[in-house]
C-alpha cells in the first residue's frame, strides 16, 4: 500500500519534471551552448509548422464531415435498421450535474432536449444538484413545474456533502445522480444495456438530431458497449455575445476536439458525451474524488475493458456556454482557471499508469502507446507555448554579442524563425474560415459590426498564446508534481438575453 | 471512415517526411553552410548583411547584379573576398571590397547613399541678410537688412509672413537669443545689442517695437537673457554685467574679469552663469579657475543691484 502510494507520487511528479526539466535545460543550453539551443528551436519551429498545418487538414476533414452529416434525419435511419437491436428498446438517460447554475442557464438546455427530434417517451432526465447549493431546491421545483411531464421520466436528485470518500467534484454528484436513476430504471424495467448515459455540462444544449445520431451508432457500432459516444462541443450559446479574447478560447477548443475526433487511436472522451449505463454500472460510475471525470471516466473503461474500448465521434453538436465575466482582466482569470481544470486532465497520467500495473490485462504495445500519447500531449502543451514565445529568443539574449551581432546562427535565427512562423498564417486563414461556417445566425440585437470584429479579433492570437498557451498546462502539472491538488471549480457563466 | 483514416495515415507521413527531409536543409542554411553541389558536401559560408539609406538599392557582387534590393542578406558566400557595389538611380554609388568569414556575418548597414542632385529648397520670400531657427518652435526668423523687417516661417518655409521691424546693426548679428517667455528676441554685434518685441508692443518705446543698446566700452563676447525674460547677462570681454531690456539702460558690473575673452556657459534654468577667469594665488602665479556666478533672485535680487530709480516706470515684460 505504503509502495503503491510512492509510485503514485512518483507518476504525478513525472509529467511537471519533464516539463520544467525541458524547459530549464533549454535556458541553460542557450546561455552556455547558443547556437545548439538556435538549432533546437528552429528544429520544434519547423516541426510546430509541420503539426499545425497536418492539424489543420484534420480540421478541415472533420469540419467537412460535420457540415455532410449536419441535415441528416438520424431518427428515420435508426427506423430503417433491421438489425434485431431495435432503437424503440432504447432508452436515453441524459443526467445534467448543476452546481450554482440558475434557471436561466438550465432551462434552454431542458428546452433543447424538448425540442429533440426524437420520441419524449424513451427520455428519462436527471437534474443533479448538490445539496449545499442553497437555492437548488426552488430551481429545481421552477423546472420540475415546467418539464416534469414532457418526459419518460424526469428526476431531481440532490447530492450530499461530505460523504466518505468523496471530493467536491462534478463526478461525484453525477455518479450519485446515475445510482438514483439506476433505481428508476430498475423499477421501470428497462434493461441496462438499452440504456445509453449522457453526461452533460449544464448549459448543454443538444442539436435536435443528437439523440437519433447517439442511437444509430449505438444501434451500428460493433461491441457498442465498448465504446463512449464523443459529440463535438460548440460554444455558440452566447457566442455572438462573448468579448473577443474567451470567444477565440473557446473557438480554438472546439477545433481542438474536432481535430482529436479524426486521431481516434487519441480519442478520449471530453465534457459532455455518452456512454452504455450497463457500462458505466460495471466500472462503478464516474470517478467522485477527481476533477477530470469526463477522461478518467473512458479510462476507466478502458481499463475494464482490457484496452478493447474507444471512443466514437459524432459529427453532430452540442452547443455550450463562452465562459467569461463583467471585465477583462476577470475574463482572462476565468478562462485561465478553466483551462487549468482542463490540464489537470494530466492527473490520468498516474491512474492510467497505476491500472496498467495493477495486471489489467491490456496489451504490452498498447499500454506502451496510450501512456506515451497521454504524457506526450500533456508535455507538449505545457511547453510549445514556452519554447516559441520564452526560449526562442535567448539563445540572442543569451549567447553574447558575438553570437548576436556576428554569427550566421545569431544573424539567421530570428529571419528563419520569423518566415517559418509566417506559414501558420495559412493555418490561421484556413481557422478564422471555419469560424465563421460554425458561426450560429447573428442574433438580433448583435450589430452587423460584430462580423468586422470576429474577423479582426484574430490578430489576438499571439498574446491567447502567451497568456493560456502553456501556462494553465505547467501550472496544472507543478500543481500535481508538488501534491498541491485542485478542488473543482465551477466555470461561471454568463448570458445575455 | 476507413479511407479517411487512410488519408490520415498519407498526410501523416507526408508531414513526417517533409520534415526529415526539409529540417537538414533548413538547419543548414541557419548554420551558414552552403552545400556543394560539385563536391557533394556542406561547406561552412558566411554572410553579407546589408542595409541602404535610402533602400531600394540595386546590389552586385564582384560585378553580378543580384535580383533582391537592399536591405537584404547575401548568404551562402563563401570565405574570401568580395567587391560590393550598390546603385540606386540619382543617387552616388557606394563600392567596398569586404572580407568573408566563415560563420560570420559582414555588417555593412551604414550606407547612406548621397544624391546625385542633393535636395535643396529656397526658403525665405524676401530678401533677407541673416536668418535665426527657433528649434523649440520650428519657426524660421529672416532678417532683411534693407526694409529692417523680420518675416517667420514654418521650418518648410511655409506660412510665410511679416512680422515685425528690428533696428539693424552694422556689422550684422553674430547671434540670436530668444526670451524664455518669447516675447523678446535680442541680437547682437561687438557693440551694440538689439531688442525687438515679438509678441507684445511696450509702453514706453513711443510706438516701435524694437531698440538699440550701444555698447562702445568693450567687445561684446556673449549675452544671455536672464530667466525672467527682462534682465540681460552681459559678458564683455573685460567684465560681467547685468542690464534691463529698456532703451539706455545702464549696465552693472557683476565681476571685472581678469582674464580677457572668458569661456562663458550660462544655464538658464538656475539662472547661474559658470565662466573662467584667472586669479593671483598665494605663491604670486596667475590660474586660470572655473567659477559659478549665480543669478537667480534668491540669491541675488537683481531688482535691488539696479535700483530702479524713483517714478521710474518699468517696462512691460
Amino acid at each position: 500500500m505504503k509502495n503503491n502510494r510512492r509510485i503514485k507520487r512518483l507518476l504525478e511528479i513525472t509529467p511537471g519534471a519533464i516539463s520544467w526539466g525541458i524547459i530549464l535545460f533549454l535556458i541553460i543550453l542557450a546561455a552556455v551552448r547558443p547556437v545548439l539551443a538556435a538549432v533546437f528551436v528552429i528544429a520544434f519551429d519547423f516541426y510546430w509548422i509541420i503539426r499545425t498545418l497536418y492539424l489543420t487538414t484534420l480540421l478541415v476533414m472533420a469540419h467537412q464531415k460535420l457540415a455532410r452529416q449536419k441535415n441528416t434525419d438520424w431518427l428515420r435511419l435508426c427506423k430503417e435498421l433491421n438489425n434485431g437491436r431495435g432503437w424503440l428498446n432504447l432508452c436515453h438517460l441524459v443526467i445534467f450535474p448543476v452546481y450554482k447554475e440558475g434557471v436561466e442557464i438550465l432551462r434552454p438546455s431542458l428546452e433543447a432536449l424538448k425540442m429533440s427530434n426524437y420520441p419524449k417517451d424513451r427520455i428519462v432526465v436527471v437534474m443533479a444538484y448538490e445539496e449545499r447549493n442553497p437555492k437548488a431546491k426552488i430551481i429545481a421545483a421552477a423546472l420540475e413545474a415546467e418539464f416534469k411531464g414532457e418526459f419518460f421520466g424526469y428526476l431531481s436528485t440532490f447530492h450530499p456533502d461530505n460523504i466518505q470518500g468523496e471530493s467536491r467534484t462534478k463526478g461525484a454528484n453525477a455518479t450519485w445522480a446515475a445510482k438514483r436513476a439506476k433505481e428508476f430504471i430498475s423499477k421501470n424495467n428497462i434493461l441496462y444495456e438499452n440504456t445509453i448515459v449522457s453526461c452533460f455540462d449544464a448549459d448543454t444544449c443538444v442539436d435536435k438530431e443528437y439523440f437519433g445520431c447517439l442511437a444509430y451508432h449505438f444501434l451500428t457500432t460493433p461491441n457498442p458497449h465498448q465504446a463512449s459516444y464523443q459529440p463535438i462541443p460548440v460554444y455558440n450559446n452566447n457566442i455572438w455575445h462573448a468579448p473577443s479574447f474567451a470567444r477565440l478560447v473557446e473557438i480554438s477548443s472546439s477545433f481542438c476536439e474536432m481535430i482529436e475526433s479524426v486521431r481516434l487511436e487519441k480519442f478520449v472522451t471530453f465534457s459532455s458525451h455518452s456512454m452504455s449505463f450497463k457500462t458505466l454500472i460495471d466500472i462503478d460510475y464516474w470517478p467522485v474524488d477527481m476533477i477530470s471525470d469526463d477522461s478518467v471516466v473512458y479510462w476507466k473503461a478502458f481499463l475494464y475493458h482490457k484496452g478493447q474500448y474507444r471512443v466514437v465521434p459524432l459529427y453532430i453538436t452540442v452547443s455550450m456556454d463562452v465562459a467569461y465575466s463583467s471585465t477583462i482582466l476577470k475574463t482572462v482569470a476565468m478562462q485561465y482557471r478553466q483551462k487549468r481544470r482542463w490540464a489537470w486532465g494530466v492527473e490520468n497520467f498516474p491512474f492510467l499508469m497505476l491500472g496498467f500495473l495493477d495486471n489489467s490485462g491490456v496489451p504490452f504495445l498498447k499500454k506502451i502507446r496510450r501512456s506515451y500519447h497521454l504524457l506526450e500531449s500533456h508535455i507538449t502543451w505545457a511547453v510549445w507555448a514556452v519554447i516559441m514565445t520564452v526560449i526562442a529568443p535567448l539563445p540572442i539574449l543569451l549567447g553574447g554579442a558575438y553570437f548576436a551581432q556576428m554569427s550566421t546562427v545569431g544573424y539567421n535565427l530570428p529571419r528563419i524563425t520569423g518566415t517559418l512562423l509566417h506559414f501558420t498564417l495559412i493555418a490561421s486563414l484556413v481557422w478564422i474560415v471555419l469560424s465563421r461556417l460554425t458561426l450560429p445566425p447573428r442574433p438580433a440585437d448583435v450589430k452587423w459590426s460584430r462580423n468586422i470584429v470576429m474577423m479582426l479579433e484574430w490578430v489576438l492570437v499571439p498574446f491567447i498564446v502567451l497568456i493560456l498557451g502553456s501556462t494553465p498546462a505547467l501550472d496544472a502539472q507543478t500543481r500535481l508534481a508538488l501534491a498541491k491538488y485542485m478542488n473543482f471549480q465551477v466555470t461561471e457563466k454568463t448570458r445575455k438575453f | 471512415m476507413f479511407s479517411e483514416q487512410k488519408v490520415r495515415a498519407v498526410l501523416f507521413h507526408l508531414s513526417v517526411l517533409i520534415f526529415i527531409i526539409g529540417l537538414p536543409f533548413i538547419l543548414s542554411f541557419t548554420l551558414g553552410y552552403k552545400f556543394d553541389s560539385r563536391t557533394l558536401k556542406f561547406t561552412k559560408a558566411g554572410i553579407i548583411a546589408l542595409k541602404t539609406q535610402p533602400a531600394g538599392a540595386s546590389m552586385y557582387l564582384n560585378g553580378l547584379i543580384l535580383n533582391e534590393k537592399t536591405p537584404a542578406t547575401i548568404g551562402e558566400l563563401l570565405p574570401g573576398e568580395y567587391n560590393v557595389r550598390v546603385e540606386l538611380p540619382d543617387y552616388y554609388p557606394w563600392e567596398e571590397d569586404v572580407t568573408v568569414y566563415a560563420g560570420q556575418v559582414t555588417r555593412l548597414e551604414k550606407i547612406i547613399l548621397f544624391p546625385l542632385r542633393p535636395n535643396i529648397k529656397k526658403l525665405n520670400k524676401e530678401r533677407l541678410s541673416s536668418f535665426w531657427i527657433d528649434k523649440d518652435n520650428r519657426r524660421v526668423y529672416y532678417f532683411n537688412q534693407d526694409d529692417n523687417y523680420i518675416y517667420t516661417s514654418d521650418l518648410e518655409g511655409d506660412d510665410f509672413e511679416d512680422l515685425v521691424p528690428y533696428a539693424s546693426l552694422t556689422p550684422p548679428p553674430g547671434k540670436f537669443v530668444l526670451s524664455q517667455d518669447k516675447s523678446k528676441l535680442l541680437y547682437f554685434n561687438k557693440h551694440q545689442i538689439g531688442v525687438v518685441y515679438l509678441a507684445v508692443k511696450p509702453e514706453n518705446l513711443n510706438g516701435r517695437q524694437h531698440f538699440v543698446i550701444d555698447y562702445p566700452r568693450d567687445d561684446i563676447v556673449d549675452v544671455f537673457w536672464h530667466s525672467d525674460s527682462f534682465h540681460i547677462i552681459l559678458v564683455s570681454s573685460r567684465r560681467i554685467q547685468v542690464l534691463e531690456t529698456k532703451p539706455g539702460s545702464e549696465a552693472i558690473d557683476l565681476v571685472v574679469l581678469n582674464k580677457k575673452n572668458s569661456s562663458v556657459v550660462y544655464d538658464i534654468n538656475s539662472d547661474t552663469l559658470y565662466f573662467t577667469d584667472y586669479q593671483k594665488a598665494d605663491d604670486g602665479n596667475f590660474y586660470n579657475n572655473l567659477y559659478k556666478l549665480e543669478l537667480n533672485a534668491k540669491i541675488l535680487p537683481l531688482q535691488d543691484i539696479l535700483k530702479i530709480k524713483p517714478g521710474e516706470k518699468q517696462p512691460q515684460n
